[in-house]
């Protein structure tokens, strides 16, 4: 911008400065050209000039002189143009001459145009020279910095692979990199701390839960103890299960987390919810329907294919109302769970959210569905939840 | 039968050998690696419990060491880590059984009754308790020489009634023992009442009498 500003005011010093130039050479040359031809008056008195740019003639009275802009009809250009005029009286022998040179004058506007041409010329090649200087040089300068900055992008703090990236001579980015080495570092550590610190705690639970569940049997063996007695530890035995339960999940999803699960082959989903529904006529009174001809097969770990479908189960069965069927529709590529209610879900959008529960039921971990949405995005299906006509539907796309 | 209990918590240790001296059984226990290693070295054990993480070294180097030496021991691994690839990789070294941490003592028993009944170890195919039968190969009972025809669940139950006899079994132990880790899914356990009421019935009146209620709703098989 300033620039541009610096070269307008130079191109218009500029201007000036070579009007005025020009202007004081023709003066020069008008009064010297003047001089010359009343030398040659001098020698002959009828020299006649060279018109339009000499002239001489006869007058009466002397005149002052005279250095005016004039403008003439030049015949051998066919046009009107601007000349510059001296005339002044010369006095030979008595008699008043008065001589009159004219020099054609460069036209302001060629002038102009020729420095806005010149200007613009240079002006046009520089950005072109500077654009392409810069922009090699910067390439070549920040070149580092992009290369970094794609590894950046590329960087995952699952995949568990250090942040590598490219030394350079320049101060700031290797900075840069040093803090984006140390920030990555810590994160991916602490990245790993917090998974693994899941699954350590729950092993490390199993222990003392194995110290506790080990006492009881020996208390309602070896000891003579109360009917009520009895009953506190009975409901003391299943609160351990319970948590054996939540470890187990969280385990699972732990392993699930840190891709543990790589045997995939095909399962038959119709066979895996088959199998599942079998299991469950013994442990429910609820009638389990099965619908839909589809097969579905899919690319999976098979033990995560049956806690899928187990789990999908299992909340139908916990959560139906009033022992109506539980039915199981096989579409292509989709398979729905529906389980009767009483209404819409509050929080539909929490329901696949680990620890959330919509009901208030004691017994629910409340990481059935959870592990369901864990096992659809480890493979990319899309589960999905939605009320109609007094039914909680699951679906589970096998197709995104 | 002689049991070596190697597992580092000295608490679960102790339960587990009192649980299983019941039977009069003579129960040794080690609390650490070189303690098991030692008392593996001089005797001579019907089956030995073992933990994986002992405190100073892994119970799957003890495992190694054992088949080795072609020691005629029934193996049973208890571990906190219920991940399948320990589980297999157990089982790959030759242990019997594999139970994961927390367990029902209950459970550990008819698993240690199943590993000895296995043949080799100086069991038997059949078990006999007063006038019922068991024959394990073909999971089928008899009562007074008699067949009776007991469903899978039933025949489970009556067999984990008399490999614990004597012992009170709360209607969550045996849910556990049915059903696995699906036994949480159980609303109630009416279910339990329903197949013990089938399995009373089909014993006879006789048999009936075996399967007492212990405290209001535990259960405990004994004959008289």
């Amino acid at each position: 911008m300033i620039s541009i500003i610096l070269l307008v005011v130079s191109a218009v010093a500029l201007y000036l400065y070579t009007g005025s130039l020009l202007e004081n050479e023709i003066e020069e040359e008008l009064y010297s050209n003047k001089d010359r031809v009343e030398q040659l008056l001098i020698k002959d008195n009828d020299l006649k000039g060279i018109p339009p740019i000499m002239m001489v003639e006869k007058v009466g009275r002397s005149e002052r002189e005279i250095i005016k802009d004039t403008l003439l009809y030049d015949p051998m250009q066919d046009e009107i143009e601007l000349f510059r005029q001296l005339s002044g009286t010369k006095t030979i022998d008595g008699q008043n001459y008065r001589v009159t040179v004219r020099a054609m004058v460069i036209e302001s506007e060629d002038i102009l145009f020729a420095i806005v041409f010149i200007f613009v010329t240079i002006i046009f090649l520089a950005f072109i020279f500077l654009f392409y200087i810069n922009k090699s040089r910067n390439e070549k300068l920040w070149k580092p910095f992009f290369v970094n900055l794609d590894k950046l992008k590329d960087f995952s703090l699952k995949s568990g692979k250090p942040l590598q990236l490219n030394e350079s001579d320049i101060v700031e980015f290797d900075d840069l990199n040093r803090e984006m080495l140390s920030l990555t570092t810590k994160v991916q550590a602490d990245y790993r701390n917090l998974k693994q610190f899941t699954e350590d705690v729950s092993h490390e639970m199993q222990t003392p839960l194995a110290i506790m569940q080990a006492k009881i049997e020996t208390i309602i063996n070896d000891q003579h103890i109360s009917d009520n007695q009895f009953e506190h530890l009975s409901s003391l035995q299943s609160d351990i299960q319970r948590l054996k339960q939540l470890n187990k999940r969280l385990i699972l999803l732990a392993k699930i987390n840190n891709n543990q699960f790589t045997d995939n082959k095909t399962v038959s989903i119709n066979e895996v919810f088959e199998h599942a529904i079998s299991n469950f006529h013994e442990l429910t009174s609820v009638q389990i329907k099965s619908k839909g001809s589809s097969t579905i097969n899919i690319t999976m770990d098979r033990s995560l294919a049956s806690v899928l479908c187990n789990n999908l189960l299992s909340n139908a069965v916990k959560h139906n109302i009033a022992n109506n069927p539980i039915t199981v529709f096989f579409e292509e590529n989709r398979v729905r769970v529906t389980n009767s209610g009483t209404k819409a879900l509050n929080n539909p959008d929490h329901i696949f959210d680990r620890f959330y529960k919509e009901s208030k039921k004691p017994d629910s971990t409340g990481l059935g569905l959870s592990i369901v949405k864990k096992i659809c995005d480890y493979y990319g299906f899309v589960p999905s939840y939605r009320y109609e006509k007094n039914n909680h539907v699951f679906q589970v796309d096998f197709v995104s | 039968m002689k049991y070596l209990i190697a597992e580092d918590e000295k608490e679960l240790q102790q339960s587990i050998a009192t649980y299983l001296s019941h039977d009069a059984n003579v129960c040794e226990t080690a609390s650490d690696y070189h303690e098991a290693s030692e008392k593996l070295e001089l005797y001579e054990y019907d089956v030995v419990v073992l933990d994986i993480n002992l405190i100073t070294g892994s119970g799957l180097d003890l495992l190694k060491k054992l088949k080795k030496q072609h020691k005629k021991c029934g193996i049973i691994i208890i571990s906190a880590n219920n991940s399948l690839d320990d589980k297999l990789q157990g089982l790959d070294l030759g242990a019997d059984d594999y139970i994961t941490k927390p367990f029902h003592l209950a459970e550990l028993n008819s698993r240690i009754k199943a590993v000895l009944r296995r043949g080799q170890f100086g069991g038997e195919d059949t078990i006999t308790f007063q006038e019922i039968r068991l024959d394990t190969l073909a999971r089928s009972a008899y009562v007074d020489d008699k067949p009776i025809t007991l469903t899978r669940k039933e025949y489970d139950l009556l067999l984990f009634f008399i490999t614990n006899q004597g012992r009170v079994l709360s209607k969550a132990i045996i849910a556990e023992h049915l059903w696995g880790d699906d036994s949480d899914l159980l609303d109630n356990f009416d279910f339990i009442y329903v197949h013990i009421n089938n399995l009373r019935k089909k014993l006879t009146k006789e048999g009936a009498k075996y399967i007492q209620t212990a405290y209001g709703s535990g259960y405990k098989f004994i004959a008289d």
